[in-house]
C-alpha cells in the first residue's frame, strides 16, 4: 500500500490538473475576500463575526475538492491509465482505496491552506485599513472545532468524488451530473420540502461547512453539525463501498 | 509445466460471443503468435488472463495461479495492451515512474528501459508529442519495467514504421533468447512469421489451432503462383480440376496441384503463363487454410 500511496502522489504531482485546482481554489477563496475587504465600510468590518464574513470564501473549496475527487478518478478511464492501473495492482479495491485516502488528504490540506491564506489576507487587510480585527469571534474553541469539521468534511468530499468517479466513468457526465445535482436539483428539493431537503447528501455537507441551513432570517432549518457530519460520513462510506463493488466486477475494454 | 494455462474461456459481451470455450498452454521460453482477423478475440482472451476482462466461464492461470492472486504481478508477468494507456500531459518518463513506483520497482529500472526502446532523448517530453511509434516503444518500455519472465504482447507491432518493425523484432528474439514466454498476438501475419515458434490461430472467438509453425505449413500444403494474360481462363480450368484458386488480376494463388499440373494444363489449354513457381506457404498462407478466411493472396 505504501508503494501504492507514493505513485498516487507522483500521479497528482506529474500532470497539472492538481496544480491547476489547487490555484482555483486558492483563487476562489482569496478574491471576495479582497473585495470586500477593500469595497465594505469600516463600520461593517469592525462589527462582531465580521472577520468570519471574509473567511467564507472558503467555503467553496469544498466543491472544488469534490470536482477534483472526481478527476482523479476519471481521469484514469478517460485517459486509459486505469489499465495500468489495474494491471499493477488487480486486487482493484486497493486502487481505490488510496485514491480516496490521498484525495481525503488532498481536500483538508487544500481547505487548510486556503483558510490559512485567508487569515493572513484578512489580518493585513485589517492592518492596511488601520481597523481593530474582532478575533474573538475566530479563536473560540468552539470556532476551532467547527474549523477541524470543516476540514474533514472537505476532505470528505474529495474522496467522495472518487466513489462518484469510479461508478460514473464518462468525466463529463461525473462532473456535470454532479454538479448539477448538488447545486441545483438539491437546492430545488431543499426549497420545496427542507425537511427532506436537509437530508440530502450535498445539503448535509454543505450543513457541516455552513451551519444549519436558513430559510430566512426566523426559519432555521436543518442539522446539527455532529449529525450533518455524521450522515455526510454515511453518504461517502456507503458510496464507496458501492463504487467498489462496482469496480471489482467491470471489464476493462 | 505450463507458464500460461488457459481453460475453457469463454466471454458474452450481451449476446455477442467474443471468445468461445478457448483453451491452451503454452510452456516456457516460447513465442508463441495469437493469430487472427480483427475482431477475433485475440484482445479479449489477453485481457481475460489478466483479469482485466471478467471470464463468463472458464479459467486463465499465469505461472500457476490467477493474475490477481500474483504477489507483485508486474515484475513477473508484462502485458502490452494499450499503447494509448498513458496520460498526455505526463511526461515518458514520469508515465513509467508512475507503474515502477506502484510495483516496487526501483527507479533506475525507468532509464535502462527507455534506453532500450531509445526513448531516453524524449523522456522528459509530454506524451501528446509523441508519435504513435513513440507511445508503442512506451509501452513496451513499461512492459519491461519488472523484467517480467512472461510477456503479453497485444498488436505490438501497431503504428511502427519499418524500422520499427525491424526493432521489434529484434526486441521479440532478443527476449526468446532470455529465456522468456511470450504470447504475442497481431493481424499481420507477416510481422510475427519470423519471429514466433508457435501459433494459436483463432477465429471468431474459437480457437482453430495450436501447433508449431513448421506443423502447420506441412497441413496447409504448397502453393503454385502464377501470372497470366489469361489468369481468369486458367482459373476457371483449375477449378474444373478442383483446385482452390485465389486471384488478383492476372496473378494467381493454387492449392491442390502441383507446378507440373498447372503448367501442363496451360500448355494443354494454350493459355500464356509469365511467372509459374512453387513455394512452401507462409503464415498467411497457413492462416486462409486454416481459418478459411476469404482473402486473395496473389
Amino acid at each position: 500500500m505504501k508503494d501504492l500511496l507514493s505513485a498516487e502522489v507522483l500521479k497528482l504531482r506529474s500532470t497539472r490538473t492538481a496544480l491547476g485546482l489547487f490555484i482555483a481554489a486558492l483563487l476562489v477563496s482569496i478574491v471576495p475576500a479582497i473585495l470586500v475587504l477593500v469595497f465594505v465600510p469600516a463600520g461593517g468590518l469592525e462589527e462582531n463575526g465580521a472577520p468570519l464574513t471574509v473567511l467564507l470564501g472558503a467555503s467553496i473549496v469544498p466543491t472544488l475538492g469534490l470536482v477534483f475527487g472526481i478527476l482523479s478518478m476519471t481521469n484514469e478511464y478517460r485517459h486509459g491509465t486505469i489499465t495500468y492501473s489495474y494491471l499493477v495492482t488487480p486486487k482493484r479495491w486497493q486502487v481505490i482505496a488510496v485514491k480516496l485516502v490521498v484525495c481525503f488528504v488532498v481536500g483538508v490540506v487544500v481547505l487548510a491552506v486556503a483558510g490559512a491564506l485567508l487569515v493572513l489576507v484578512a489580518l493585513v487587510g485589517y492592518q492596511v485599513r488601520g481597523l481593530d480585527m474582532d478575533t474573538g469571534s475566530i479563536l473560540t474553541v468552539q470556532a476551532v472545532k467547527t474549523v477541524a469539521l470543516i476540514l474533514v468534511t472537505a476532505g470528505l468530499m474529495a474522496s467522495f468524488g472518487v466513489a462518484l468517479g469510479a461508478l460514473v466513468r464518462n468525466q463529463p457526465v461525473a462532473v456535470a451530473g454532479t454538479l448539477i445535482w448538488a447545486l441545483a436539483v438539491e437546492s430545488i428539493i431543499f426549497g420545496l420540502k427542507p425537511a427532506v431537503g436537509q437530508y440530502l447528501p450535498f445539503s448535509a455537507m454543505e450543513q457541516v461547512v455552513s451551519g444549519a441551513l436558513t430559510m430566512g432570517p426566523e426559519s432555521e432549518v436543518g442539522l446539527d453539525r455532529p449529525e450533518a457530519f455524521l450522515l455526510s460520513l454515511a453518504y461517502i462510506a456507503v458510496t464507496s463501498v458501492v463504487a467498489v463493488s462496482t469496480s471489482m466486477r467491470r471489464d476493462v475494454t | 509445466m505450463p507458464v500460461i494455462e488457459v481453460e475453457h474461456l469463454t466471454k458474452h459481451f450481451g449476446k455477442v460471443v467474443a471468445v468461445d470455450d478457448v483453451s491452451f498452454a503454452l510452456g516456457p521460453g516460447t513465442i508463441t503468435g495469437f493469430l487472427g482477423p480483427n475482431g477475433a478475440g485475440k484482445t479479449t482472451t489477453l485481457r481475460m488472463i489478466v483479469d482485466l476482462v471478467r471470464p463468463t466461464r472458464g479459467t486463465a492461470r499465469v505461472l500457476s495461479a490467477a493474475y490477481r492472486d500474483l504477489a507483485r504481478p508486474w515484475t513477473r508477468v508484462g502485458a502490452l495492451l494499450d499503447a494509448s494507456g498513458f496520460h498526455p500531459g505526463r511526461t515518458g518518463r514520469n508515465a513509467l515512474r508512475v507503474v515502477a513506483r506502484a510495483s516496487g520497482i526501483p527507479e533506475a529500472r525507468v532509464e535502462e528501459c527507455l534506453a532500450m526502446v531509445e526513448l531516453g532523448e524524449a523522456a522528459r517530453r509530454a506524451v501528446k508529442g509523441y508519435s504513435s511509434g513513440m507511445r508503442q516503444r512506451l509501452a513496451l518500455a513499461c512492459v519491461l519495467l519488472g523484467d517480467p519472465q512472461v510477456l503479453l504482447l497485444d498488436e505490438p507491432a501497431n503504428g511502427l514504421d519499418p524500422e520499427g518493425m525491424r526493432w521489434l523484432r529484434t526486441f521479440l528474439r532478443a527476449r526468446a533468447a532470455e529465456g522468456k514466454t511470450v504470447l504475442v498476438s497481431s493481424h499481420v501475419l507477416a510481422e510475427v512469421e519470423q519471429t514466433v515458434d508457435d501459433v494459436l490461430i483463432i477465429s471468431e472467438g474459437r480457437l482453430l489451432a495450436q501447433a508449431p509453425i513448421a506443423e502447420l505449413a506441412g497441413r496447409a500444403g504448397q502453393v503454385v503462383r502464377v501470372r497470366s494474360p489469361q489468369a481468369e481462363l486458367l482459373e476457371r480450368l483449375l477449378h474444373a480440376r478442383g483446385a482452390a484458386v485465389n486471384r488478383l488480376d492476372q496473378a494467381l494463388a493454387i492449392r491442390g496441384a502441383s507446378g507440373a499440373d498447372v503448367g501442363q494444363l496451360a500448355l494443354d489449354n494454350g493459355v500464356v503463363l509469365h511467372e509459374l513457381l512453387t513455394e512452401q506457404p507462409s503464415l498467411e498462407d497457413v492462416f486462409l487454410a486454416i481459418a478459411g478466411t476469404r482473402r486473395v493472396t496473389p
